[in-house]
């Protein structure tokens, strides 16, 4: 007798359908899975036997063969369990094939016959979205399905379940037992006057912003609040971000709420941990960081190597990696933070400690993040250690929602004025919405002469000073505008 | 005008700079790449490789004008003040001799190369040490003996203490070489060797007179040439003045001056690019007396 159930595997952030199909024949006792399955597939004979026993069902004393189709398709991970032991019990004619037909059916078993979650489910819900069928699975799979929209799901607790009345039981509802989320507020952040302002520019253009400082001046703490000034994640963009969070097996939720990603990897991380890789293929930090901010703290300590894959990215959007398994495209647009120190000793300018390195170590100490990389950057920032008296002043600096307020206003003028941010912008285009008056024409070229700009140095004062306008709702950009953009330059090192 | 010729000048030939003599081990032999008649008394121009864009700017002004005026300018190719003295005798059509503390077809600092190409074409590297000695530690001192020796005149631009800038000045004064020193701020530590030096009696450079009477003083300018420029432009601004006094980061000039930061941001972007102000490497901005570019 045979029996067949729908299921999915993951591949990269997209859920392929796959068939498992259950043969019970005679023959002496065995349970053979065929189909390309991994190691902890494979596992799955013993869990899926002793699941099937704890709930009271019969596990037949004869040849098992299951089989998951497309053979020629790699399969990963333990959310075969539930799919196989259904298919079992159907073929062994426990279960009616009603129960199961046009269903999704995913999830892992404890060997009390508990359903367990697995990652992705999120992308599970959206392929079963995409098939028209309905879901079946773990209590999470219900949340998921709600995330996704306009797919069904059953959810279950335990194996036996599934042979119960069909909604004879209410399905219980996670308590949502969690405080709303705390983004960290600006108003924590004393002084900076500066450093505020670079990021409330960055935020309303996209742009990517480098804080040169030296240690203790509150480079991360700014960054950390870069997420609550910028808009919340609209409803497609919750979608996309929360996905690959749910196929990395990070918990989606703040996600789904509206709130950006903030990715802070350690610079000891591989390009494939940036990037996405390994096996099976996982999304890296950078995807992790979609429609949010990526921050690269100490950005000289990361390898070179990593650094440059993050540029073809930056362009694009996307991740692209060609692997024996097959293309795995990653979303991965993201406003990228990055913080230095000034020097190797971390002094250099500082107002109380004297820095102890000489011109040529500090040149290739700011060399070692590559041309490439700086040019993506618009945005260069001074931060330099407040003082104390600042700090311990009761005054706060301006909260969160007063900027964020600001970065939403810019952000809808770029919008109705030219339909995208200022930082997509470039060549003509970008000279087309900045309408350069006569005087600002006049400052730029000098600008550009004075300071030795580059085609692409020119770009980033025009984007910047775009923005700059924008927050102000000027429909043209001023001497102004260009001058304060000019002043978010890198340092010289010569 | 010869061009990168290996001379060998030994003690006794005619060539041999006499003013050498004057010091206590004076070298046996003079390794000179270049025009080896340029071993006449000039003036030498040391500073700290720290240098702050006070520092360079000085070079700049001074160097340059002593170069224009026809006096040959000593320096050691060294990074920051050194390298800033043989770019502006170059700049100004002047004749410079860089003594280094390796061989002087050595290479060093690698920065220098572009510098020390140009300077063995057209005008003279020398040292002490045989051809293709790598540098050393003691080596460094030791040179700072020849420019001190060579110099009719040594010219402390910036300097820390204690540094080979400052031991410079030491041999200079054992040679009998009269030293002149830039004071600075009493803020900066680069302007501490300097300020010391003062103290102690070195001849006060506050503009291009005092360094004009000091020059003529030393035998390296005659009377007649004595017609000096004042400064292309005086600080102006009320930033502009708060930056001549001393090099600040952009929110304490917001601050001092009691403006918004963005408002500090527009007035020293404006500056920058007028040539006024200059941002250094530490981040800090500084008034650079509106004499151009680098």
């Amino acid at each position: 007798m045979q029996a067949t159930v729908m299921t999915a595997t993951l591949h990269g952030v997209e859920a392929m359908p796959v068939e498992v199909q259950a043969d019970v024949a005679n023959g002496l006792p065995s349970f053979t899975i065929v189909g390309l399955p991994d190691a902890a597939l494979q596992e799955s004979r013993d869990r899926v036997r002793s699941a099937l026993r704890a709930a009271g069902y019969e596990f037949p004393s004869c040849r098992v063969l299951v089989n998951l189709a497309p053979a020629l398709l790699r399969k990963h991970g333990t959310g075969f369990d539930l799919p196989i032991a259904l298919a079992v019990l159907t073929a062994t004619r426990q279960l009616p094939e009603e129960r199961i037909e046009g269903t999704v059916v995913v999830g892992e078993l404890g060997l009390d016959g508990s359903v367990r979650p697995v990652h992705g489910l999120l992308a599970f819900a959206l392929a079963a979205r995409r098939f028209g069928m309905s879901l079946l699975g773990p209590h999470e799979l219900a949340d998921a399905a709600d995330a996704a929209g306009g797919v069904s799901c059953r959810p279950l607790a335990h194996l036996r379940e599934i042979t119960a009345e069909a909604g004879g039981r209410p399905p219980q509802k996670r308590a949502p037992a969690r405080s709303p989320v705390r983004v960290p507020d600006l108003a924590d952040v004393a002084g900076q006057p500066t450093a505020r302002r670079a990021l409330e520019i960055a935020a309303a253009g996209g742009h990517n912003l480098l804080m040169v400082g030296p240690p203790g001046s509150g480079k991360t703490m700014l960054a950390q609040r870069m997420p609550g000034i910028l808009p919340p994640l609209t409803s497609d963009e919750r979608l996309e971000t929360a996905l690959v969070y749910s196929v990395s097996g990070l918990d989606e939720r703040t996600i789904l709420e509206g709130v950006r990603p903030f990715r802070s990897p350690h610079h000891s991380c591989s390009i494939a941990g940036l990037v996405g890789g390994g096996s099976p293929v996982r999304p890296g930090e950078m995807s992790l960081a979609h429609n949010g901010v990526l921050y690269l703290d100490e950005i000289p300590q990361f390898a070179p190597s990593a650094l440059q894959a993050l540029r073809g990215p930056m362009e694009e959007g996307t991740v692209a990696l060609v692997r024996a398994e097959g293309r795995f495209v990653f979303p991965a647009r993201f406003t990228l933070i990055a913080s230095m120190n000034p020097c190797p000793c971390g002094f250099a300018g500082d107002r109380q400690r004297p820095c102890s390195c000489t011109g040529p170590t500090i040149a290739r100490y700011m060399a070692r993040i590559g041309g490439p990389l700086f040019d993506r950057m618009d945005l260069v920032v001074r931060v330099d250690r407040p003082d104390p008296s600042a700090i311990v002043a009761i005054d706060r600096g301006e909260p969160t929602a007063e900027v964020r307020e600001r970065v939403i206003a810019a952000r809808q003028h770029a919008h109705a004025t030219r339909g995208c941010l200022s930082s997509r912008l470039s060549g003509a285009a970008l000279l087309d919405a900045c309408q350069l008056d006569h005087g600002a024409s006049r400052l730029l070229e000098q600008a550009a002469r004075v300071h030795h700009l580059s085609g692409r140095g020119i770009t980033r004062a025009l984007r910047t000073a775009r923005t700059i306008a924008d927050l102000q709702a000027a429909e043209r950009v001023s001497e102004e505008h260009l001058l304060e953009a000019l002043s978010f330059r890198l340092q010289e090192t010569a | 005008m010869s061009s990168s010729i290996r001379t060998e000048v030994r003690r006794g030939d005619a060539l041999y700079p006499a003013q050498l003599l004057r010091l206590e081990r004076p070298p046996e032999v003079l390794y000179c790449i270049g025009d080896p008649s340029l071993l006449v008394p000039g003036l030498a121009v040391v500073g700290s490789r720290r240098q702050t864009p006070y520092g360079s700017q000085c070079c700049a002004l001074l160097a340059g004008w002593a170069s224009r005026h026809g006096v040959a300018i000593i320096s050691g190719a060294a990074v920051g003040c050194d390298q800033s003295a043989h770019r502006a005798a170059l700049e100004s059509g002047g004749r410079t001799v860089a003594v280094l503390g390796c061989g002087a077809d050595v290479d060093y600092p690698p920065s220098a190369r572009g510098l020390l190409e140009d300077l063995r074409q057209d005008h003279l590297v020398v040292s002490e040490l045989p051809w293709g000695t790598p540098p050393a530690r003691w080596t460094f001192p030791e040179r700072n003996r020849i420019i001190a020796g060579l110099a009719a005149a040594l010219l402390v631009v910036e300097a820390s203490v204690p540094s080979g800038t400052f031991s410079t000045a030491d041999h200079a004064l054992q040679a009998g070489t009269e030293v002149l020193a830039v004071p600075g701020s009493i803020l900066s530590p680069q302007s501490r060797g300097t300020n010391q030096l003062i103290r102690d009696g070195a001849s006060v450079i506050a503009d291009l007179d005092d360094l004009a009477v000091c020059l003529a003083r030393c035998g390296l300018l005659s009377t007649a040439e004595q017609d000096v420029q004042t400064h292309a432009r005086d600080p102006s601004t009320d930033a502009e003045r708060a930056l001549a006094a001393g090099p600040m980061l952009l929110e304490d000039l917001a601050a001092h001056l009691g403006v918004p930061v963005q408002e500090a941001a527009h007035a020293v972007a404006r500056l920058e690019l007028e040539g006024a102000v200059r941002r250094g490497m530490d981040g800090r901005y500084a008034f650079v007396a509106g004499l151009g570019g680098r």
